[in-house]
Formats: C-alpha cells, sequence, structure tokens
C-alpha cells in the first residue's frame, strides 16, 4: 500500500509541475528488470528453503525543463536470490530523488550515486547482480564556475537494504584542470582534492571512555598529467585514527585504533597500435565504513560480506578474464586490516599491474591479411610487509617491500581473424591464488589456464561461437576442462549451452567430480531482452569488476528479463 | 498490489518520449560533455554504443563497426561514440586499449554509471541511435553481424 501511495504522490507531482507548463509536457523514461529462479536442489540442505525467488527493479524518471524526478521500486519475492543481503527483503520504494540541472550548477535531494577521484575515499553506487546499492540518502550539489573548475559537495546517510545508516556522512571535492592556467597547448595537468568525513556516535554501553573520536576524517589528493603520448597519476589517501574493527569477534575496542593510508601510481605510453600501462597501490587499513559494527549474520558472516555500509573503493587491479575457469580463483582487493588467526593477519595490500596491448599491423609477416592483436597482462599482490601481533592485536608496517604473496596473474591473449569469417583467440593464465589468506581454506593454488575461442560467420547474422579450456591446478578442487557453444540464429534469437567438469576433484566423493552444465537462449528485441536458463551453478564467487559475492552451488530455472522506455 | 504497479507502469509506456538524459559525462580527451544538449546536429546520426575493455562482445561489435566506420560516413552523416562504463578498476586501461586497437571513436567516461543508469541498462553490450534530439533505434545486446542489422537502419533512419 505505502508504495501505491508513492507513486500515486510521484504521478501528482509530475501533473502538478506538468500544470505549471502547457507547452512542455515533460517526458517519462524508465526500465524494469527482473532475475528469477525456480530452485530445484539446494547444495546446503537449508532449513525450510524459499524455493522460488526473485529480484525485481522497476525505475521510473520523469524530466521536464531542468528538473528530474525519478524513483527506484525494489521487490524481492518470495525472497532474493541466494545469498543476497538479508536487508534485501520484501517489496518497497527503495530509492527516490528531485534533481535540478542547469548549465554551471546542479542540485540533488532524496537518493543519489556519486564518486570522489577513483573511489579509494568515497564511491556510493549499485551493482544490481552482486546485490550493491550504497546509494547516499540527503542532498548533494555540483557547481562548476568555468570550464576547468568543479566543485561538489554532499550530506547523506549511506543506504542499507529499505533503510538507511546510522552513520552520518559530509563531504566535498574539488577538481581543476590548470592547463590553460600554464598555457599548456600539448599537455593537460589537472588536480583534485577531496574530504569525507562520517560521524557516527559512539555507544558508550559498549565502549567506554573511548579513546578515538566519533568522527573519521579521510582526505584524498590526485593529479594527472599527460604529456603527448604519455600519461601519468597519483592518488594519496589518508583516513584519520578511528577504532579498527575485529573481524573475528564482529567488534571494536580501545586498544585497536590506527589510521589508514593508500597510495596510488599510474603511468602509461598510448600511441597507434600500443599501449603500455603500469598500476602500482599500496593501501592500508582503507576500509571505511558508514558504520564502525557490521551486523552478525548468522554464526560466520557479517554485512561486511556483502558490501554493506562500506564507503570507499577498491578494485582489485587484476584482469577480468572472460574466461570460464580463469574465474575460479579471481582476486579480491584487501583494503582492511583483517585478523583471521595468529598465522593470517593483514593490514593492507601491496603490488601493481601492467598491461600492455600492440596490434601487429595488416599486411606484415605476424598481421597477416587482418592483422594480429596481442594483449600481455601481469599482476602481483601482497600484504604489507612489517610486525603484528594477535593478541592483544597490533601492528607496524614499512612502506617499501612486500609480506606474504596474495595472488599473481600473468596472461597472454592472441587475437586473430583469419578470414572474413572466422576470427579466433588464444589465451593463457598463469595464476597463484593464496586461498588460505584471501579467502578461507588449508592450501594455496597454482594454475595453469588454456582457452581458445572460434567465432564462425555462415552468414551476416548467423554465427557459431566454442570455446575449449582447460586448467591444470595443482591444489583445492584441481583440474577442470569446460568448453561452450553459443549459436546465434539471427540478431534476436540465440541458444547456448555451456559445461565445466571438475574431473581432478579428490577433495569429495566420486560425485562430486560432477558436470556444471547449462543450457539457455536469449532473444532481444529493440530495448527487450528475455533470457532462460537451466542448469547447475559452480558455487564461488561470481564477480563483476572486481568485487566479487560468494554464490553457494545450485540447481534450478533461471529466467532474466529487462527493457527500458 | 503488483498489478496496479504493472499497470502503471504500462500506461506510462504510452507516454514516453525518448531522448538523452539532461547529464554531464567527461570524455577521453579531458572536456565534458551533455548528452541531451551537446549531440544534436540536425539529421545527424549519432551512435552511442556502451561498453567496457572487459567485455568480449562489445569489443566484437566496436572493432565490426570500426572496419566498416569509413564507408558508413561516406553515404551518411553518422559519428560513434563508445561510451564506457569502466570503473577505476579499469578505467586507467581504457586509454591504452584504445591506442592498441587503434579506434578513433569519440570516447566518453561514465565512471560511476550515472548515464548507463539513467537509460536503465542493464548489461552491454547496448547501443542506441539518436537523431534530431530523439532516441530513434535501441539495441540491447550485440550477436555476430548485427552491425550489419545496425547499418541498415541507420539507411532507413
Amino acid at each position: 500500500m505505502r508504495i501505491l501511495t508513492y507513486i500515486l504522490a510521484f504521478s501528482f507531482s509530475f501533473l502538478f509541475v506538468n500544470g505549471q507548463d502547457k507547452k512542455n509536457k515533460g517526458r517519462f523514461f524508465g526500465g524494469f528488470e527482473t532475475n528469477a529462479q525456480r530452485y530445484l536442489k539446494f547444495e546446503n540442505n537449508e532449513n525450510s528453503p524459499e524455493y522460488f525467488r526473485s529480484n525485481n527493479y522497476l525505475q521510473l524518471n520523469y524530466e521536464i525543463n531542468k528538473w528530474t524526478f525519478g524513483m527506484q521500486v525494489e521487490s524481492y519475492e518470495k525472497q532474493a536470490l541466494l545469498n543476497y543481503y538479508p536487508g534485501f527483503d520484501g517489496t518497497n520504494v527503495a530509492t527516490y530523488f528531485a534533481k535540478y540541472k542547469a548549465k554551471k550548477f546542479e542540485a540533488t535531494a532524496g537518493y543519489f550515486y556519486e564518486q570522489y577521484g577513483s573511489g579509494m575515499i568515497l564511491r556510493a553506487w549499485e551493482d544490481r547482480s552482486l546485490g550493491i546499492n550504497t546509494a547516499l540518502r540527503g542532498g548533494k550539489i555540483f557547481y562548476k564556475p568555468t570550464k576547468d573548475i568543479k566543485f561538489k559537495a554532499f550530506y547523506g546517510q549511506q543506504r542499507t537494504g529499505f533503510k538507511v545508516s546510522e552513520g552520518q556522512l559530509y563531504g566535498f571535492d574539488i577538481e581543476a584542470n590548470l592547463s590553460d592556467w600554464f598555457s599548456f597547448q600539448e599537455s593537460d595537468l589537472e588536480i583534485g582534492f577531496s574530504n569525507v568525513n562520517r560521524y557516527q556516535k559512539i555507544d558508550e554501553a559498549l565502549i567506554a571512555n573511548p579513546s578515538f573520536s566519533p568522527t573519521t576524517n579521510a582526505f584524498s589528493f590526485r593529479t594527472s598529467f599527460t604529456q603527448g603520448i604519455f600519461y601519468s597519476a597519483l592518488e594519496a589517501n589518508y583516513k584519520s585514527k578511528d577504532a579498527t574493527m575485529n573481524r573475528i569477534t564482529n567488534a571494536i575496542s580501545n586498544q585497536f585504533i590506527n589510521d589508514g593510508n593508500a597510495i596510488q601510481l599510474n603511468l602509461g605510453v598510448a600511441k597507434d597500435g600500443l599501449g603500455i600501462d603500469l598500476t602500482l597501490r599500496r593501501t592500508e587499513n582503507m576500509l571505511f565504513t558508514s558504520e564502525r559494527i557490521p551486523k552478525a549474520i548468522g554464526l560466520n558472516q557479517s554485512s561486511l560480506d556483502y558490501f554493506d555500509k562500506v564507503i570507499n573503493f577498491t578494485p582489485a587491479l587484476t584482469k577480468q578474464h572472460h574466461s570460464n575457469l580463469a574465474n575460479i580463483y579471481v582476486y579480491q582487493a584487501q583494503a582492511g586490516v583483517e585478523f583471521k588467526s595468529n598465522e593470517i593477519m593483514k593490514s593492507g595490500e601491496t603490488g601493481g599491474q601492467i598491461d600492455v596491448v600492440y596490434e601487429f599491423a595488416k599486411d606484415t609477416k605476424l598481421g597477416g591479411k587482418y592483422g594480429t592483436k596481442v594483449a600481455l597482462n601481469y599482476a602481483s599482490w601482497y600484504n604489507l610487509p612489517g610486525t603484528y601481533r594477535a593478541v592483544p592485536a597490533k601492528y607496524e608496517t614499512n612502506f617499501f617491500g612486500v609480506g606474504e604473496k596474495y595472488f599473481s596473474d600473468l596472461n597472454l591473449e592472441v587475437k586473430k581473424q583469419f578470414s572474413e569469417n572466422t576470427r579466433a583467440s588464444f589465451l593463457y593464465v598463469n595464476q597463484y591464488y593464496n586461498k588460505p589468506w584471501v579467502e578461507d581454506a588449508s592450501q594455496d593454488v597454482n594454475t595453469h589456464i588454456f582457452y581458445s575461442e572460434l567465432i564462425y560467420n555462415f552468414t551476416k547474422s548467423r554465427s557459431i561461437r566454442i570455446d575449449a579450456e582447460h586448467m591444470w591446478a595443482d591444489a583445492d578442487f584441481k583440474n577442470w576442462i569446460g568448453g561452450s557453444l553459443e549459436y546465434n540464429f539471427n540478431e534476436k534469437f540465440s541458444l547456448y549451452t555451456l559445461d565445466l567438469v571438475n574431473y581432478g576433484n579428490t577433495k569429495d566423493s566420486e560425485e562430486k567430480k560432477k558436470h556444471y552444465l547449462t543450457v539457455g537462449g536469449a532473444y532481444r528485441k529493440g530495448a527487450t531482452r528475455i533470457a532462460l536458463g537451466y542448469g547447475r551453478q559452480r558455487g564461488g564467487l561470481v564477480c563483476v569488476g572486481g568485487v566479487c559475492r560468494f554464490v553457494p552451488e545450485s540447481t534450478g530455472i533461471s529466467l532474466s528479463f529487462n527493457t527500458a522506455f | 498490489m503488483k498489478k496496479i504497479i504493472f499497470f502503471f507502469f504500462i500506461s506510462i509506456l504510452g507516454y514516453s518520449q525518448n531522448q538523452m538524459p539532461n547529464i554531464e559525462l567527461n570524455a577521453i580527451s579531458g572536456e565534458s560533455v551533455n548528452l541531451s544538449t551537446d549531440f544534436n546536429e540536425v539529421d545527424k546520426l549519432y551512435v552511442f554504443s556502451f561498453w567496457a575493455t572487459w567485455c568480449a562482445p562489445c569489443i566484437n561489435e566496436l572493432e565490426a563497426m570500426h572496419k566498416k566506420y569509413d564507408t558508413w560516413k561516406e553515404s551518411l552523416n553518422v559519428e560513434i561514440i563508445a561510451v564506457s562504463i569502466d570503473d577505476s578498476r579499469t578505467q586507467k586501461r581504457v586509454k591504452p586499449f584504445l591506442n592498441g586497437k587503434g579506434w578513433t571513436y569519440n570516447v566518453l567516461l561514465d565512471s560511476n554509471q550515472e548515464l548507463k543508469r539513467a537509460l536503465s541498462i542493464v548489461n552491454v553490450p547496448y547501443t542506441i541511435v539518436v537523431k534530431n534530439s530523439k532516441i530513434v533505434y535501441v539495441s540491447n545486446g550485440y550477436s555476430q553481424g548485427s552491425e550489419e542489422e545496425l547499418f541498415n537502419k541507420l539507411k532507413e533512419l
């Protein structure tokens, strides 16, 4: 009923605004998305599990002149898909906003998304497939007095489920392009500074005489410089002293108070046919949340496992592979302090990534008739070096050097077109994944993966795509083999089948050496896409953009539908 | 309750008259552009192709269009704008990527996905054609060869 009220209020506000201006009626736009699952079998016998689950999102916006009004209704019926944050429950209005935008000035009231710099101290964002929505409820402004200066500020409380969190956030950001100032012709220089401030009252029933302040301040400075084919960027961040959460006890104390910092350097060359990009980053105690203590969920989880109430964004700087097997051991950035046992004590991460992209031109020996594209990528990440003590918790880090290795990935991809109708790609990946440190397990894993893909066009729109891959892994679930086939009947309709086989599994009983077979199809027309699938989903991490969500293994029928209007 | 929402949803479909939203993004070249006011040369076709460096079909689509771009431009007044939805994880990779590929598109950075969200785009690849400030064609996805269909559509528009 409440939703109906909101929708009616929304429509009336539209009529009201509409009535003021007879000439311009404004316009409605929005979209609808549904992802539904009929589970047939749960791997881990939950108590009275719900077999039919769906996540639905309806977005409605109305724009007239300089105003935009919008809302998003979310519905998780009968329950959200497996392992979404429990706060996403039932049907309700999730976000709403009113925005005014003029040429130099913009103001938003209600829920909004925002990012300062690369997001290392602030990113409020949405990713439905990961169940992340950290929109802020409050207000923000944007002001651009000249074409070279941008100023932003906000106040808000962060969304958690259908509620908002207790912490209050304030922030501002200023960005200036100094090229004209220095009369640069061929170069470009930009600088930016931001501050984000979180206030959360300290509950003195839990912490008597707190030795830390209720306000935590984060600062960020960034600069980027481009000269011809070369570019560079530097970002430095600092988070003031605050009680550091102990993830074992899910509690804070007066004895474990730390500040945090992060520094990132990016250098690159970009010219015709060649691109080189290097990023180095060191992050220490940069988990920044709108509430100090996450909500405990069940016995082993907390809201942090669902990225709930996280203010900033520290992406894993590794390559996102499209091979299925290369996505079994995926790195997740280790931005914060996490003491797991007497042996595993993490305070952040340090490391880097390099990419080299090169195209062998057409009509050369290696380029052939159509050219050949080569991409090389290497990433390596480590714990911060220093001294660590488990009880009582304490650490001291060194700026340079590396600690325990978390992850590395060396990969080479070659893409080649052989004829008008045939294209192929080959990928080799060598990964090291320190599973005990990054997730929870007893062994670390070394893998080699070969992946190849072939696309053949029968006619202009009828095509087939086949891929095959194999992974050699020396531990954990050992070797896998996989393949998929996709047939595009025309622009609108396609069918696919995918199978992954964990044939090397010696960990579980024979029964576990099974196929993860999926079949499905998709139909699309205009802005609408509908897809239906059936099969067994591998349990593990589902990752989008370096952020991962754990999904238990399941078998079922899935339906997804999305459209925009 | 659900029915009411559904009917409401259907009834507004009739009202929708689509344009690009009033949003400003940064181009990779540095300047900011407004989606609703900076792409309105009379009768020009603007093809907005949403992509990401990690999205293989997106790259196939942009690659396929890249091969035909010169031919398209000979017969039509058309411009392709590649809107990258890469967030800060992969955004730094966009520039070397473009040069490695030799693409000449105007590239916009939708780093916190404000435009993607306003247009209710769920997945990339996603293509929108704008003519005289109106969205005249949308394609939700890409399959091998759909650039031909797109070209045929562009000729009709």
